[in-house]
């Protein structure tokens, strides 16, 4: 589940978290991790597989092809970074 | 919220487009088809065009997404006669584009917002 490690790189915040088993970063399930992500000023970008996406557009978001249990992880930049970074923690943990 | 509206020569497949994308969006986002002519053949028709445009707004602007040339052309056409910016047409893959809008737009994006992220999908691969 949730399991927070904060870093200072640069002034950007970083978490990480695992999708929740069963639950792909697909259709639904991504548009609400996007749409949580678009609530907040910070830029936010989501890791898995290797591969890095700006966690405020979709289709990047799709493309990462994150299955359940993924690791993911969220790096925020800007005033509300940590707010953003707990935000979509929870979400993430919440995704059904 | 913004509204979107899918033009295609296809009334079946503005028709799914717009379900696949309300689907991902939800229930508060207006998207819209026009396919298809009034008698049911492939094309693409100004009037359905208008009347999902009106559909569509809710006051925060309307973003259209179109398949192919004279859809493009159809949606050019209205737009020139009324258009004033609060209404504007993508330059996007249509099923890509359309999703990326809807789901921006779910967020209470603006207007530039969401036809950005609709644009960005011509670069975003799938694989």
């Amino acid at each position: 589940m949730a399991q927070a490690s904060s870093e200072q790189a640069a002034g950007a915040v970083t978490v990480l978290v695992s999708l929740p088993d069963g639950v792909d970063l697909h259709a639904r399930p991504a548009a609400d991790f996007v749409r949580s992500a678009m609530g907040f000023s910070a830029a936010i970008q989501v890791a898995a597989n290797g591969r890095e996406a700006d966690a405020k557009s979709l289709l990047t978001v799709l493309a990462l092809g994150a299955k359940g249990g993924t690791e993911l992880r969220l790096t925020a930049t800007g005033d509300d970074a940590g707010a953003a970074l707990e935000a979509l923690r929870d979400r993430v943990s919440t995704l059904a | 919220m913004v509204g979107i509206v899918v033009v295609s020569h296809s009334a079946d497949l503005a028709a799914g487009l717009a379900a696949l994308a309300s689907q991902m969006a939800g229930p508060d986002v207006r998207i819209e088809p026009a396919g298809g002519l009034p008698d049911g053949t492939l094309g693409t028709d100004e009037d359905r065009v208008r009347a999902a445009i009106r559909a569509a707004d809710q006051g925060s602007g309307v973003v259209i997404l179109g398949d192919l040339g004279s859809a493009i052309l159809t949606v050019r056409h209205v737009l020139e006669r009324h258009g004033n910016g609060h209404v504007r047409l993508a330059d996007a893959p249509i099923v890509e584009g359309a999703i990326a809008a809807a789901v921006t737009a779910s967020a209470s994006m603006t207007l530039d917002d969401v036809v950005r992220s609709a644009e960005e999908a011509r670069g975003a691969g799938k694989l």
